[in-house]
């Protein structure tokens, strides 16, 4: 025991003597998420929202924003908002990009930096063409809101929400005809996630329903029931070709469990005739 | 026909003559038991790694922008491919169970006690190398599992003065790891580290056979004749090696593929969950992400001793300690239940290590 006792001391004592060494190594490595530091990089925006200088009403804007669908995205302030979040004193420069709130009929060119095809067919539609004319009328966060902003859903379409410019009847009839194809998106999703719990390969599929579904969100923008109704069939008939191949690859996981579960049968077997057989080797 | 062919063999290699002194002549300890066969399994395992590695090389591209895709298509495209390649993931991490418990039965049963230094430190090089083909092989599917439990554990050396940001670059080709870290970690993984176990393996085996095997303190025990003062190969009046012996190792052959294609079946996400089945992106951290499990309770205890260099340095001083063991504890006798305080240590250091593992991955 005192080899090892001797072996530790002189080992541990050079390197605590060179303590502290590594300083950059502490900040490079333990900064970082993996080695259990802070998920969210630092940024000015919410250093600044959530100080005390800050109005009440505006502190509440990154708890917000923490759980919504843009943050789950890492869509950042900065990216709809512009500026320099990682400079304090030019986060809201000009210089840096900063383009602030918009006013509200500048909201669709705001959200359209992104949702390109969206806006296009928003603007082509009443809701659209109201705001245009008469500057006022339903723009993208009155019924998406802005920075607690979700995954959007048909359940957006309501009643409550609906009724505070207009009659619901139009909006019902609209929501029935995007039901169905909503519904098979949605089973689509879940098959997807069950196939990836099984270890399998999604990505290609996963793309193919989030274009499907980015470019019937865009469709039914349009607020026109009868262009949705024609062109149900089209995407009904593209979702059809991906659920025919999750379909195929649910029934290949079949035969592969099947296949490896009969080789643990096999293996098994074996090992009992292999004992059985030992023991009439007894001496 | 048959008998002309076996005779013509038998007359230039003495097959008959090789058989009865080898195998049936060959005697092993009355009191061996099934931990005995653990060294068999983990031949057996490297063997299953090196087949279905062939199988995946034909197909594999070792390249940063088609490697995920290859791997992808060896999943559903070629025919049994999954089986293979899932055989060379969840066979990986059973050879460093199996080769674990080896390292534990061996060290409870002292069986590294002299004249069997060199084998032991054999033993651990192999350990280390294993660890070596685990960490390369980890990166080539270039997953975001990989290649951010790449990056983690590429980071450890750079905690060394002087040479660690050397080393950590020499390991990664460059800052981070990139296109060049898959080549060399590619390149490490079929044509360096295959030679360099292989040759550790014929050494391991050598000593096993030129000694003897050890005999176990438990059970009927004193049948090693005397100290060791010169050379001797240790004949044992036990059991025939075949068929009594060879039948165990066989038995847990089968049990070691049984629990292979049990996880394969049943658990086929255990060893790669979700973040395996997404390609690299450099520029995207996952929130949680770790290195493999193996490597969990000394990355644990990186993060936990505030000076990443004496960090570093008590993993150093513990791996130093743990290949040069038989040279430290020189004492002759070999049941550890007559030595409570090393019992003792060592239980302790395997329940720490287990709770760091623990600690790392929750």
């Amino acid at each position: 025991m005192r080899y090892i006792l001797s072996l530790l001391i002189v080992l541990t004592l050079a390197p605590a003597a060179m303590a502290g060494y590594r300083e950059t190594f502490q900040r490079e490595f333990l900064s970082k998420p993996w080695a259990g530091g802070p998920i969210v990089e630092k940024s000015a925006c919410i250093e600044c929202h959530t100080s005390d200088i800050m109005k009440p009403a505006f502190r509440t804007i990154p708890d917000e924003w923490q759980g919504s669908w843009h943050a789950l995205n890492e869509v950042s302030c900065h990216d709809c908002h512009g500026g320099d979040p990682k400079d304090t004193s030019l986060a809201m420069s000009h210089v840096r990009g900063f383009v602030g709130k918009p006013k509200y009929d500048g909201v669709p060119g705001y959200c359209g930096k992104c949702h390109i095809g969206i806006m296009k067919t928003y603007l082509e539609s009443g809701h659209g063409k109201t705001l245009k004319a008469a500057k006022k009328g339903p723009n993208c966060v009155t019924c998406h809101g802005s920075h607690g902003i979700q995954r959007a859903t048909i359940d957006i379409i309501n009643e409550q929400s609906c009724s505070r410019c207009h009659s619901y009847e139009r909006a019902k009839v609209m929501k029935q005809a995007l039901f169905l194809t909503e519904k098979k998106i949605g089973e689509i999703r879940s098959s997807l996630k069950a196939l990836k719990n099984e270890g399998i390969y999604t990505a290609e599929d996963e793309k193919a329903v989030f274009s499907t579904e980015a470019e019937f969100r865009t469709l039914f923008h349009t607020i026109d029931v009868n262009l949705v109704k024609d062109r149900t069939d089209e995407f009904t008939r593209k979702l059809d070709n991906i659920e025919k191949t999750i379909q195929s690859t649910f029934s290949e996981l079949k035969v592969r469990k099947n296949f490896s579960a009969f080789l643990t049968l096999v293996f098994a077997g074996l090992a009992v005739v292999v004992a059985l057989l030992t023991a009439t080797y007894k001496e | 026909m048959w008998k002309k062919i076996k005779d013509w063999i038998e007359v230039r290699l003495g097959l008959d003559e090789l058989v009865r002194t080898q195998l049936r002549e060959y005697r092993v300890p009355k009191n061996v038991n099934i931990f005995y066969t653990l060294g068999f399994v983990a031949v057996v395992a490297y063997m299953i790694q090196a087949l279905t590695g062939f199988f995946l090389l034909v197909y594999y591209v070792p390249h940063s922008e088609h490697a995920f895709k290859s791997v992808q298509d060896i999943m559903t495209k070629v025919p049994y491919g999954w089986l293979f390649r899932q055989m060379h993931v969840v066979g990986g991490n059973l050879m460093v169970i199996v080769l674990i418990l080896h390292l534990l039965a061996v060290f409870f049963m002292g069986s590294y006690k002299k004249p069997r230094e060199l084998t032991w430190v054999s033993g651990g090089l192999m350990l280390a190398t294993v660890f070596l083909f685990c960490l390369t092989g980890f990166l080539l599917p270039w997953s975001q599992l990989g290649y951010w439990a790449t990056t983690i554990v590429t980071s450890m050396p750079a905690a060394f003065p002087y040479v660690g940001d050397f080393v950590a670059n020499l390991l990664r080709g460059g800052d981070h790891v990139s296109g060049p870290t898959l080549n060399r970690f590619f390149a490490l993984h079929i044509a360096l580290l295959p030679p360099i176990l292989v040759a550790l393996m014929g050494f391991h085996l050598f000593l096993i056979r030129r000694i003897g095997i050890s005999s176990s303190p438990f059970g009927e025990s004193g049948e090693e004749s005397g100290p060791w003062v010169g050379y001797r190969h240790e004949q044992y009046h036990g059991q025939p090696f075949y068929p009594h012996f060879f039948l165990k190792e066989v038995f847990m052959c089968m049990v070691y593929l049984a629990v292979m294609f049990f996880f394969i079946t049943f658990m086929p996400t255990f060893f790669a969950p979700e973040d395996a089945n997404i390609q690299a992106d450099p520029l995207r951290t996952p929130a949680h992400i770790r290195p493999e499990w193996y490597f969990l309770a000394p990355y644990q205890m990186l993060k936990l001793i505030p000076n990443k260099f004496l960090g570093i340095s008590v993993q150093v001083i513990f791996v130093a300690v743990f290949l040069l063991w038989p040279f430290i504890d020189t004492r002759e006798k070999k049941n550890i239940l007559k030595r409570p305080f090393l019992l003792t240590v060592i239980l302790c250091g395997l329940t720490l290590w287990a709770a760091l593992t623990f600690w790392g991955r929750y």
